[in-house]
């Protein structure tokens, strides 16, 4: 079956036809940053945007702070109870494709030994509608990573820029249903899926910051305790938690328990491997030291999840870099690692 | 500026006068800079000084041991001082390389009056008054007032007061003081209960990160009140209302130690105009106790000293 | 076993992160500072049916208060009531300091994987600990003893700052009086009563000197004395593989998500907490 297309002016209809059936979420800057927002109904002026959303998606599956349970003390001791269902079914629109195989790359530690309810359940429910990228930032180095603007791998449905249109990908079974029962959609000729090939190797080529990968794994480990490449590394970092907790990849986090009277919440919210605390125990801290979770955070990335679930733990989404209060740049970093046998062992 | 810049930080440490040189080098991304914290002499060679060197570098001194050359604008020296005032730092550890700051420029500003993303800029460049922004072999003309951060518009100290090595002229003094507290004049007219309502929406997206208070020179605490457990006087979750109040206390503890340098609000990803808070902060310890923080190297740290005559009603 | 072998029957509600209710039934003081809680689950069916190994641990709550991570430290072996040990040092434990036997506390667990013990068979096990560090080694010591005829040599080698930190001391004597095993206690600093060794653990672990042939290793206390242990077993000629250690780490999930308690590429509660040398000799020395 031939792919459909979509014109632009009709995207507020799609998402409406789409909110009837889904909790819709797409990309605003309603509350005064860009991030992933319930639709409210009209605003697609992010088809516009130059660049991808400042919170990544993610914050949708593992939001910022959530509750994992409440409980209440009473005279029987005490009552746990547990969090509500989750009964939305979630469309996110406007997903970017660096965005997307983050996702697929969270999947694996929340789904690895024992299964992470909160995230899985919002997560298995929802819908990814894709939206490829025209104008790849200057930090963007995504197809260095695995995936390119326009990779329709880790999404349901996939939208490319066609002018006019959006001509739509069925990626998934997922995705091929949810087209069959959508209505207004027009067939896509040969002559847009020919704009599509041509929109994609443009976006492509777009991308002018390129990383070096090769061997990553292998020179991290080499330079494991090389502590005076570290601190140089580590020697402007701030040590703040923007770059990992604006990850799309990092998923850390923590959980405290509050109570007041005898009515508590536990609750857990994100946590970055860039603060003291995070791995402070009361009697000593094995990451005290600020080139310690520099090197953590970026062996977490290239050297551990690569060693554990044979990927790359970054999809060069530039956020980092970008969002960066003294422009620590991983890509620098990374290309600076020093060679196994440079490296000090 | 750079050429004797660079000469400079070479012979300090050329000459062992110090063992750290911290100032900026090119960003990885267009208008950009980065800080640049080396014991190399090679180094010194990728010095830089431009519009584009937002960061405070005031914020290394504490984190540092040894002495340091420091590259100081106006509002990094009034930092400097600050930390002197506060023992935290040795004035004869530091060797200060001061610039004369004709400002800083704000590219979320440039990005609004060109209507273009920075990434799609060709080039921005400054003479004089103003401010030249090429899009696409096009050239559009700014003037400096719509082009500078807020905080620069507020500066009361271009040229650093206390240096040991002053690179170029003394500029002129600040431009219009006026322009830069238009936000903090709207909330203050607005009534209570709105200002309530926009901070608890502004607050709502704090995701604590703490950037602000990492990129705070005068955040220097060596354990913040937010990583207390015993008692835990905010919840380490990212709830308005926490947030909030971190803010607040965290303004509490930098009151008289606050040059007002912008960097909490610039630093900010989620964009909370937090430089409101800490302007008024900044005036209301100068309406109370005629004290700017880093103005007068004399003076005694504000918050720790106590004279008997002054502003009593505080305590009442 | 690892954390994904973990008997999800054990989940309270299905939910990995909802915790199970236990009654304090006893509260030892072990030191100043350390205490033993022992406790019982409140739900009768889990009280009969929970089981877990020697090695591993739970998330204990203080509900308001927090979690914190602790070995099961009694053995399964002996299961009409459940043991762990805390020492205050923090909020959590400061908490659980305050409760009192009947106080009730969140439990989740067991997690993480345990001591080989089939692999341990017919070996000589040489038991290394410091301070509040011998409460895994004492599930797996009473278990081990509770079956002392499938195993062969048995040296307990345990130290710690003073006499008055040692922990376990009714422990220490029924293994002092046992024939079959050779119980080595020490203490950095001695007092007039004092008639045991003085010294540093790994410096008494190689007067001792155990042999390495047909042996196993097994460590735990605070991480400088693991990090002096290790070189001193290879100098008695104990193989990477020969030494295992069960690690301490600061944690919150306990089933490899939050993230916080790596050593390299391994998470203490995912991939752990117990190891051998081998698997971690890469790290531990920057990382632990």
């Amino acid at each position: 079956m031939a792919d459909k297309k979509v014109g632009k002016k009709d995207i507020a209809g799609l998402l409406e036809q789409w909110s009837q059936q889904f909790a819709v979420f797409a990309p605003s800057k309603e509350s005064g940053v860009a991030a992933m927002a319930e639709w409210d109904g009209k605003d697609i002026s992010f088809l516009d945007w130059y660049r991808n959303t400042v919170v990544p998606p993610k914050a949708i599956f593992l939001p910022p702070m959530e509750e994992l349970f409440r409980f209440q003390k009473g005279k029987e001791g005490y009552n746990i109870e547990p969090p509500p269902k989750d009964k939305h079914k979630r469309l996110i629109f406007g997903v970017r494709p660096c965005d997307a195989r983050a996702m697929a790359i969270l999947d694996m530690t929340f789904e690895q030994a024992l299964e992470d309810p909160y995230y899985l359940s919002r997560r298995k429910s929802a819908i990814l509608v894709g939206l490829g990228c025209t104008n790849p930032c200057e930090s963007c180095f995504c197809t260095s990573m695995g995936t390119s603007p326009t990779d329709q791998t880790n999404v349901d449905l996939m939208l490319i820029d066609i002018g006019d249109d959006f001509l739509i990908e069925e990626v998934t079974a997922k995705g091929k249903e949810l087209i069959a029962k959508t209505s207004g959609l027009k067939g896509a000729t040969k002559e847009d899926e020919a704009k599509a090939k041509q929109a994609k190797e443009t976006a492509y080529n777009k991308v002018t910051r390129k990383l070096d990968t090769e061997g990553i794994k292998d020179r991290l480990l080499a330079s494991f305790d090389d502590e005076e490449f570290w601190e140089k590394t580590a020697a402007k970092c701030i040590s703040c938690g923007i770059c990992t907790l604006l990850c799309p990849t990092c998923y850390c986090f923590d959980i405290n328990d509050e109570m007041v009277k005898q009515e508590g919440t536990r609750f857990r919210s994100w946590d970055s491997c860039g603060f003291p605390n995070y791995t402070k125990m009361p009697m000593e801290n094995p990451r005290q030291e600020k080139w310690r979770r520099v090197r953590q955070k970026v062996c977490h990335k290239y050297e551990f999840y690569p060693m554990t679930f044979n990927v790359i733990a970054c999809t060069g989404c530039g956020r980092c870099i970008r969002l960066c209060p003294v422009n620590w740049d991983i890509t620098q970093v990374i290309e600076s690692v020093p060679a196994r046998t440079e490296a000090k062992k | 500026m750079e050429q004797k810049l660079r000469q400079e930080a070479k012979a300090l440490l050329e000459q062992n006068k110090v063992d750290w040189i911290i100032g900026f080098e090119p960003g990885s991304l267009k208008f950009t800079a980065t800080p640049l914290i080396t014991r190399d002499k090679n180094d010194t060679e990728r010095l830089i000084i431009n519009p584009f060197i937002v960061n405070n570098l005031a914020d290394f001194l504490t984190g540092i041991k040894g002495r340091v050359g420091i590259v100081a604008k106006g509002c990094d020296s009034r930092s400097i001082i600050s930390l002197i005032q506060d023992n935290k730092i040795v004035r004869e550890d530091v060797v200060i390389l001061a610039v004369p700051c004709p400002g800083l420029i704000d590219l979320v500003k440039i990005e609004r009056l060109a209507g273009k993303d920075r990434d799609e800029l060709d080039d921005i460049s400054r003479d004089g008054d103003k401010v030249t922004v090429t899009v696409d072999g096009q050239k559009k003309e700014f003037a400096i007032n719509q082009t500078l951060f807020d905080h620069c518009l507020a500066c009361e100290l271009p040229t650093p007061q206390e240096y040991d090595i002053l690179l170029g002229e003394p500029g002129p003094p600040a431009p219009e003081l006026e322009v830069s507290g238009q936000n903090i004049a709207k909330l203050k007219e607005a009534l209570p209960a709105e200002r309530w309502e926009f901070w608890q929406n502004e607050f709502s997206r704090c995701i604590r990160c703490y950037a602000c208070r990492n990129a705070c020179p005068a955040c220097f605490c060596q354990r913040c009140f937010v990583e207390e457990t015993e008692p835990q006087w905010v919840m380490p979750v990212p709830r308005w209302q926490d947030n909030l109040i971190f803010q607040i206390i965290r303004n509490i503890h930098v009151a008289g130690r606050c040059t007002d340098c912008g960097e909490c609000e610039r630093v900010c990803p989620v964009n909370i105009p937090l430089r409101s808070l800490a302007r008024e902060m900044y005036g209301i310890v100068d309406e109370l106790f005629s004290f700017k923080s880093g103005m007068d190297k004399e003076a005694l740290p504000l918050m720790a000293h106590y004279e008997q005559e002054e502003a009593e009603d505080l305590f009442k | 076993m690892t954390v994904a072998d973990t008997n999800q029957e054990f989940f309270a509600q299905g939910n990995v992160y909802l915790p199970h209710i236990a009654v304090i039934e006893k509260i030892v003081e072990e030191t100043p500072g350390v205490r033993t809680y022992h406790f019982n689950f409140k739900d009768e069916k889990l009280r009969k049916e929970f089981t877990f190994q020697s090695g591993q641990f739970a998330q204990y709550s203080v509900l308001g208060t927090g979690e914190a991570t602790f070995c099961i430290s009694s053995s399964p072996t002996r299961r009409d009531h459940l043991e762990f040990a805390a020492q205050r040092v923090g909020k959590v434990t400061n908490a659980l300091n305050r409760l009192g036997v009947g106080a009730e506390i969140g439990f989740r667990g067991p997690y993480g994987n345990s001591f080989p013990i089939d692999s341990l068979k017919d070996k000589n096990l040489v038991f290394v600990g410091g301070g509040i560090g011998l409460a895994p080694l004492r599930s797996l010591i009473w278990n081990v003893l509770d079956y002392r005829d499938k195993y062969k040599k048995i040296d307990i080698v345990y130290g710690a700052r003073t006499p008055a930190d040692l922990c376990f001391k009714y422990d220490l004597e029924a293994w002092d009086k046992d024939k079959t095993v050779n119980m080595v206690t020490t203490v950095d600093r001695g007092d007039d009563g004092w008639k045991g060794k003085v010294g540093v653990v790994p410096k008494i672990l190689e007067e001792v000197a155990p042999s390495a042939g047909e042996s196993v290793a097994i460590v735990c206390g605070p991480p400088i004395m693991i990090r002096f242990t290790f070189p001193a077993l290879e100098k008695l000629g104990f193989k990477p593989e020969q030494m295992l250690t069960t690690l301490e780490k600061r944690m919150k999930c306990g089933i490899g998500k939050c993230g916080r308690c790596n050593i390299g590429n391994l998470y203490v509660c995912r991939d752990g907490p117990v190891f051998s040398y081998a698997q971690i000799k890469d790290f531990v020395s920057s990382e632990y």
